[in-house]
């Protein structure tokens, strides 16, 4: 509890900070790139959503970032954007709701005239309400349930997390809720959280000198309105593991599993767990703890990854989108999907991977490697110009100064000792909520409920290493109460 | 182009460039060029070609390894999906080095590594650090010359691969490319996607010999690019390349790709999708090959944009006035042989089908008899080159760019040579282009819809 008051506090001092020459608050990178970044920020977001209207801060950005201005009709908008080839792209997590744009510095001027209507003179017409609402249902009911069981189960896991809680539903709102909402939501969600006390002016690139005041002052035209500092607790999460079996038609079975965690960026055990949690399952590395001993040493899928911070569109993307801080965040692995026959054995694997982990937690070698990894992979994770300014954005929200600084900064302190400490204070070993997406969930709840033994042929010999461990593997507990399996068919899913 | 002529323009390009070296000084203000960062490109013996691109983004490089074997080459039945596999195994270990030390060694460089497969190449790459660079080109070329995987590795790499087959499997577009390339092509070996066919991915556990063979025929110097782009020097990298890739031994293999023969009558497929989904509509047409010379391509790329990008009258009509697509997209890569110019929109309501098909022929069917805006074609010139520029944001950005225009013709200059293509095309050249290829013999229509709103 200590290390979440302090963390808040910090937030706030960050927040409070602005820049003398005006009302904005403002990050600014100038730089000599001749491409200039846009990351306009918002500290509110879909943990804002009245009840009954989930998906409402979503709606809002989508309007203002693929609708019309009130001078200036949608197709207008793209007709003017289409030589520079550029574009206001949007996105809106729990806490923050970013715009970002890049332009080159030659149509500075005409992209900067467009954006600056787009998001302070939008024009809310109903056939742009009616386009991107569709856009949305499509999204939950076709895209997410139906086209991609991976970020489904992930999306869902969230969903199961926190029941009962401001993060309880999808950042896109769900299918009902979105059907209710009207262009007058949108309007007066506008006009209460787009305001200057939640904005946070980003800007990098080589843009000319007056440049950020004008957008400064431009911003400051916004409402001055009271800002969404709103403290959020710990999910109300009963004791003890659960498990929901999403079922549909689909020819493999996708696994993912978490707890939430009382650590975020600004907790001073946030780099032990980084450590922690890289070397576990670092995303997309085939260097992970998870990775070797799930798809390298027995086949059973593509990858094994697990996370610290939310961490969506991960299977079409190397590095994480910046501007997705929150309070709170949740621990998770990642499964990816496997053959069918082979379910049960791999959740049972991964269990029993991670409590051992847990038990054992990192060697000396290991940890030495990890720290000297994360201290060169932030380099690649701000690698372009947007990533940098999104993380100085970030930054400020946590209260963390420069991110790759800081980072570097905690790792050249950190011990083996305070990595394995944290694990073992924040790793949870039982109330873990397992989300699994299949066509069957019998072999599931037959685990669960009789212990039955999943026994896996390879298509090849195996290490007798491996085949001992397989044998305590195919039987070891879930240990999940057969009435907290809950078996839900997907069209129930973000309905 | 026919298998006869592509071999031609490969030998060109190997009797122009043997042991030459050149450098190419960045573009000052008035020059036209797109790319405009100073670059060399030096050949070694053995076939190997090194492109070197200093740039001044501090601290890291991106190492990018292409290699000219993609679904492509995959000519015998039964063996699609090895260019992929290989992008797998190419991560099992090689003589020096255990996975695990290769793992170590990337681990302790902070490093980005991974690989990418298409039709036409594989991909490579490492992003690392700049002190690191003696050792990853060492790691790197290690597994190039001497990969080593024994049965069991080989078999449980094989499961990974029809894993990852599963986790493409629940999106619907996968299977409606399946069927739309095979049932456009029934000669060349594009028919197959990158993937391959599930039945081959099944059966690769029991072809350790023939992944042997594969890695002999391509794993070879004169089908590879070294591409260094970052905090490097030109002689810094060269010397490296020598180092560790000089004695690499150039091969003899080369693939008889089948010509695919012209089509002579439209097609279509349909694809019953088992659960719910939004129905989708794929309409292609065979284009032209990739060229830095003749303007078919060029045309047609400007045409895609035009006829179908988010300012489009279609666009316009289907997505945003009648609502009647979430998505219209097109589909129309660089490749080495004539490969499809495909246009994909996701139908809101299954009873919209037919309509929206016969909104997407004739968008396809206008271009062919009248001329596109003079100032559109303009801007949509504005877009692409404004659309290339903001992509070079990174040295790792910068590298990803050029990797595939270093797959089709092994030098960045090749960028700028399309561009100026692209200034040269007029509006005529855009119609009569779009008579050449959008005929209805050269045409097919692939549907896809759940069993309730098949027909």
């Amino acid at each position: 509890m200590r290390e979440r008051r302090v963390a808040f506090a910090l937030v706030l001092a960050a927040l409070l900070q602005t820049p003398a020459f005006t009302q904005t608050a403002s990050v600014l990178q100038h730089g000599t790139s001749p491409l200039i970044t846009f990351r306009i920020l918002f500290m509110t977001g879909s943990a804002f959503d009245p009840t009954g209207k989930e998906g409402l801060a979503s709606l809002t950005a989508a309007m203002l970032g693929e609708g019309g201005s009130r001078s200036k009709a949608y197709q207008q908008i793209v007709d003017e954007m289409y030589p520079m080839a550029t574009s206001l792209n949007w996105q809106v997590d729990k806490e923050m709701t970013v715009f970002t744009g890049t332009t080159h510095v030659e149509n500075l001027d005409r992209f900067y005239g467009l954006i600056n209507d787009m998001l302070l003179d939008p024009g809310f017409r109903q056939e742009d309400f009616t386009r991107v609402r569709d856009e949305a249902v499509n999204f939950l009911k076709v895209s997410l349930r139906e086209s991609n069981d991976e970020e489904l189960g992930k999306e869902y896991l969230y969903n199961a997390i926190y029941v009962g809680h401001p993060y309880g539903h999808h950042n896109r709102g769900t299918v009902s809720s979105l059907q209710k909402l009207t262009v007058a939501d949108v309007r007066a969600f506008y006009r209460e959280h787009y305001t200057r006390a939640n904005l946070l002016l980003g800007l990098a690139g080589n843009y000319p000198s007056g440049f950020a005041e004008r957008v400064a002052a431009d911003l400051a035209t916004l409402p001055a309105g009271a800002p969404d500092r709103k403290r959020f607790e710990p999910p109300p999460l009963p004791a003890g593991s659960r498990m929901a079996i999403l079922t549909r038609d689909t020819r493999s079975t996708a696994i993912s599993l978490g707890f939430p965690i009382d650590v975020n960026r600004a907790s001073p055990d946030w780099p032990a767990l980084a450590v922690a949690v890289s070397y576990l399952g670092e995303h997309r590395s085939s260097n992970g703890y998870l990775y070797g001993w799930l798809r390298e040493a027995r086949g059973l899928n593509y990858g094994d990854y697990a996370y610290l911070e939310y961490f969506p569109r991960g299977m079409f993307q190397f590095t994480p989108d910046p501007n997705l801080a929150r309070q709170q965040q949740i621990f998770q692995i990642w499964i990816r999907p496997v053959e069918v026959n082979t379910g049960v054995f791999t959740l049972r694997a991964a269990l029993y991977g991670y409590d051992k982990f847990v038990r054992d937690g990192l060697s000396r070698e290991a940890f030495e490697a990890t720290r000297q990894f994360l201290t060169k992979y932030s380099n690649i994770l701000t690698q372009t110009q947007s990533a940098r300014l999104g993380y100085a954005l970030d930054s400020r929200y946590y209260g963390i100064g420069d991110y790759n600084s800081y980072l570097r900064g905690a790792l050249a302190k950190l011990t083996l000792d305070d990595v394995n400490r944290a694990i073992k204070q924040h790793l949870a070993r039982d109330r873990m909520q397992i989300v699994i997406v299949t066509k069957d969930a019998k072999p599931f709840q037959d685990a669960v409920a009789k212990n039955t033994p999943s026994p896996i042929v390879y298509n090849s010999p195996k290490p007798k290493e491996i085949m001992d461990e397989d044998a305590i593997i195919e039987a070891y507990r879930i240990t999940v109460k057969p009435q907290d399996v809950a078996v839900v068919p997907v069209e129930r899913v973000f309905q | 182009m026919s298998l006869r002529r592509w071999l031609v323009v490969a030998a060109l390009f190997v009797v122009a460039f043997v042991a030459s070296r050149y450098g190419h000084a960045a573009g000052d203000a008035t020059s036209r060029n797109l790319f405009t960062y100073p670059y060399n490109v030096d050949d070694l013996p053995n076939g190997l070609r090194l492109v070197t691109v200093p740039t001044d983004y501090p601290n890291l490089v991106a190492l990018y390894i292409v290699v000219r074997a993609g679904s492509r080459d995959e000519v015998e039945p039964g063996k699609s999906g090895y260019a992929h596999l290989f992008e797998h195994l190419m991560f099992r270990g090689s003589e020096n080095f255990t996975p695990e030390q290769r793992d170590a060694i990337m681990k302790r460089a902070g490093a980005d590594t991974n690989a990418s497969t298409n039709q036409d190449r594989t991909t490579y790459y490492v992003v690392f650090s700049k002190e690191d660079l003696d050792e990853v080109f060492k790691v790197e070329a290690d597994r190039f010359q001497h990969l080593k995987y024994g049965e069991p590795a080989y078999k449980t790499e094989s499961l990974a691969v029809l894993g990852e087959y599963n986790k493409n499997s629940a999106a619907p577009t996968q299977k409606l490319d399946e069927v739309l390339y095979e049932t456009a092509f029934k000669e060349h070996t594009y028919a197959h996607t990158t993937m391959g066919y599930l039945k081959d991915v099944q059966d690769m556990p029991n072809q350790y010999g023939y992944s042997l063979e594969f890695y002999n025929r391509f794993y070879r110097p004169e089908y590879t690019t070294v591409l260094v782009v970052g905090d490097v020097t030109h002689d810094g990298a060269l010397e490296l390349t020598k180092k560790y890739f000089g004695a690499w031994a150039r091969g003899s293999y080369e693939p008889k790709i089948p010509a695919e023969q012209p089509q002579m009558e439209s097609r279509t497929g349909h694809v019953e999708w088992p659960s719910p989904t939004l129905p989708w509509l794929a309409v292609a047409f065979k284009g032209p090959a990739y060229s830095d010379e003749t303007k078919d391509k060029p045309a047609l790329d400007l045409l895609r944009e035009i006829a179908f990008g988010e300012n489009s009258d279609l666009y316009r009509r289907l997505v945003l006035q009648q609502q009647k697509l979430d998505d219209l997209g097109v589909d129309f890569g660089n490749h080495p042989d004539p490969e499809l110019f495909t246009a994909y929109a996701r139908i809101k309501d299954v009873k919209d089908v037919d309509d929206v098909r016969a909104q997407v022929l004739q968008t396809f069917a206008r271009f062919t008899k009248e001329n596109v805006d003079q100032a559109k074609l303009d801007a949509t010139r504005s877009r692409m080159r404004y659309s290339f520029a903001l992509r070079m944001n990174s040295s790792p950005a910068i590298a990803a760019a050029l990797a595939p225009y270093i797959l089709l013709k092994r030098t960045p200059d090749t960028i700028n040579k399309v561009f100026e293509l692209y200034q040269q095309v007029t509006p005529e050249d855009i119609r009569a282009t779009a008579a050449k290829y959008f005929t209805e013999n050269n045409r097919t229509v692939v549907t896809l819809a759940t069993q309730a709103g098949t027909k």
